[in-house]
């Protein structure tokens, strides 16, 4: 019998054609439970929401709060300013909150600068309708006046002179007199960002064409690609029209604040000590999982599904200690000399089933489903599978199942574990079986502690923030 | 290798010829035949962007009688023409340049020895770019870049050349970010110091 009760419910997500029909979350099983992430880590401060949409007025307050004191002078009545958001803040907590920062910035630049055209864009990774789907759910048209588009890596290109030479932006984030920087400090690929300037990752990645994400993914290390964002937004072209950045601060918790500033490498010293201490936890106490199934059960990428705030591409890579620099090559980072692929192999991961997810769509799993099995829910969600070119050996390997119960069943059967852990886009808990609610509460008194003694301040020691 | 299961077909008669669809191909497996589009299916790698790109809903993926294998096998090509490419790219042979076909250097560069000249070209002959198409394309442009290959950028928005990489980064860019582990990496990747800039010839406007 759980001692935590029923699980919650994680937040609504936005519905796609990128993934299958919505069928019941895995929460409503009565098998599982949620274990708040608080309760592992008192130290955590209390978030300002957990994406319940009743908390968004709580959102819209704190970014009027943090944008009391940044300049806008920058911005006159009668320029143009794009706000620059990015997809993945709407993956957070169902999306609301990171909606909610963005629509308040349009309102208080008007109020302050008297500017009318401001224009929200939209960047998306590879789904070319996603931006619409984004604009729909969330009310932009409405809320931006009809001033919103998407863009995507696909799209026309502006060369831009850097440090390090040539680079090439997408020309419809930069084409107005100014823009803003309206991002959410969501860590992701802890093992590939690796906490080193984070923050100005969407200047090689959401803003950019392909070609320069391919150069920060495959032409430099996961410690030195991050020169590339920073020498873009160090860049005479993108200086010229940089306002200011307000971001959605997270933690394991939920909503934590919006950071607000001019001082971008600001921002990211505050948001790279503050993750260190509570993602970092996460990171660990994933680690501490021996065994273990996974099930994806939300409305985005199965890679980039939360469960307390941290995505799964971190549990199948956790082996590694991300964040210590003084190892060059961590799990998960692709392009290893000598290793034909370098796609993690996290030996606890006994099997995924699949609930409900996006399918790739350009996030590669390739071989995945050859060292962890892979359970697909239902012919309809198979079938995109069959049919998605990012990933065309996985149904080689898959097994399609009739119901989220008989994947579990056959997983924790053939995985030869009893932990089940479910990444259905919370935050705040975990939604997990109680054989892995009892290891977390169990192992993560001792993980506070290493963390808090001796990881946390060689990382902050590594990055300069000791 | 990359083994393509599905071919893109589309209703050639509410086509406007807007060109979203070969621009965004990664194959040049679509052109324009009187303001329509037309699909090569011997060209096609499957990766199904066009019909979601195509904003008039009028392509689709359908499942290939016979999968069309793409692949260069590097018995095909001069073995040592392969390594002295990629060494001059700096670029180890063995890395998965198509994360998605797990296509490796070897094979791209082999490609562009038998004769491949354009991106366009490398994934057709590879199927590299059949899976996400983002990853794999400035290892491959450098490949091409270092093998003397014509790197203006084609009309319209296919590709631009960008191929910076961890050993084009100058003594200036290394100084004002010293904490980029610009030489850490260097000889984390390239321990035996083989790997040097690559020069190029290009152009900022």
């Amino acid at each position: 019998m759980s001692h935590h009760g029923a699980a919650l419910m994680p937040p609504a997500f936005m519905p796609s054609e990128y993934g299958p029909a919505p069928r019941p979350h895995v929460a409503g099983l009565p098998t599982m439970t949620s274990v708040p992430v608080r309760e592992l880590f008192p130290s955590f401060d209390a978030p300002i929401t957990e994406g319940d949409p009743a908390d968004v007025d709580r959102v819209r307050a704190a970014t009027r709060s943090a944008l009391v004191s940044v300049d806008m002078s920058k911005i006159g009545p009668d320029d143009s300013v794009n706000v620059l958001a990015s997809e993945h803040g709407f993956g957070l907590m169902g999306g609301l909150p990171y909606a909610e920062m963005v629509k308040t910035i349009r309102e208080v630049v008007i109020e302050r600068t008297g500017c009318r055209d401001v224009r929200l864009r939209l960047a998306i990774y590879r789904g070319f309708k996603e931006a619409d789907e984004v604009r729909d759910h969330f009310g932009f048209a409405e809320a931006f006046e009809g001033k919103v588009k998407g863009l995507g890596p696909f799209d026309r290109g502006v060369e831009v002179a850097t440090a390090i030479g040539p680079m090439w932006l997408v020309n419809r984030a930069f084409d107005a007199d100014h823009f803003i920087h309206a991002y959410y400090d969501d860590p992701r690929e802890m093992y590939f960002n690796r906490l080193l300037y984070k923050s100005f990752k969407s200047f090689c990645m959401s803003y950019a064409r392909f070609e320069t994400r391919s150069v920060y993914h495959s032409l430099f290390g996961n410690r030195s690609g991050s020169i590339i964002p920073r020498a873009l937004f160090d860049s005479d072209f993108v200086q010229s029209k940089y306002t200011f950045s307000s971001v959605l601060r997270t933690s394991p918790a939920g909503v934590i604040g919006i950071d607000a500033t001019d001082d971008l490498y600001a921002i990211d010293r505050r948001i790279t000590a503050g993750h260190l201490a509570t993602y970092g936890r996460m990171q660990r106490l994933f680690a501490e999982i021996d065994d273990c199934v996974a099930v994806w059960d939300g409305g985005r990428w199965g890679y980039y599904l939360h469960a307390g705030g941290v995505i799964f591409g971190v549990l199948l890579t956790n082996h590694h200690d991300s964040f210590d620099l003084d190892v060059p090559v961590v799990a998960g980072f692709m392009q290893v000399p000598g290793a034909a692929v370098n796609f993690s192999r996290n030996k606890a991961l006994r099997g995924i089933v699949v609930n409900q997810a996006w399918v790739g769509a350009g996030i590669p799993y390739v071989t995945m489903p050859f060292t962890s099995p892979m359970y697909i829910v239902g012919d309809e969600q198979a079938r995109l599978w069959r049919e998605d070119p990012t990933n065309p050996l996985l149904m080689d390997r898959a097994t399609v199942v009739d119901s989220v119960e008989s994947g579990i069943a056959q997983a924790t059967t053939r995985g030869k574990t009893d932990k089940v852990i479910v990444f259905d886009g919370s935050y705040g808990h975990i939604t997990c079986n109680e054989a892995m609610a009892e290891h977390l509460c169990a192992r993560a008194p001792e993980v506070d502690r290493v963390v808090g003694d001796e990881l946390l301040p060689r990382w902050l020691r590594q990055r300069g923030l000791a | 290798m990359a083994v393509v299961r599905f071919v893109a077909e589309l209703n050639p008669e509410p086509c406007t010829g807007c060109k979203l669809c070969d621009l965004v191909c990664p194959s040049g497996a679509i052109s324009m035949v009187a303001r329509r589009a037309v699909v090569e299916p011997s060209s096609c790698i499957g990766c199904g962007r066009c019909v979601d790109r195509c904003p008039e809903d009028i392509m689709w993926m359908t499942e290939r009688a016979e999968p069309l294998v793409c692949t260069v096998h590097p018995d095909e090509v001069d073995r040592d023409a392969v390594a002295a490419l990629l060494a001059k790219a700096g670029i180890d042979p063995s890395v998965s340049v198509c994360v998605c076909t797990l296509t490796p250097a070897s094979e791209i560069a082999a490609a562009v020895v038998k004769g491949a000249a354009t991106l366009d070209e490398v994934s057709a002959m590879t199927g590299m770019r059949s899976g996400c198409g983002i990853y794999c394309v400035a290892p491959a442009l450098r490949i091409l870049e270092a093998s003397g290959a014509d790197m203006s950028p084609p009309r319209g928005h296919r590709w631009y050349p960008c191929t910076v990489s961890l050993w084009d980064v100058s003594d200036d860019a290394r100084a004002r970010y010293a904490d980029a582990f610009i030489d850490e990496d260097r000889a984390a990747f390239d321990p035996l110091g083989q790997y040097g800039p690559l020069v190029h010839v290009r152009t900022t406007r």
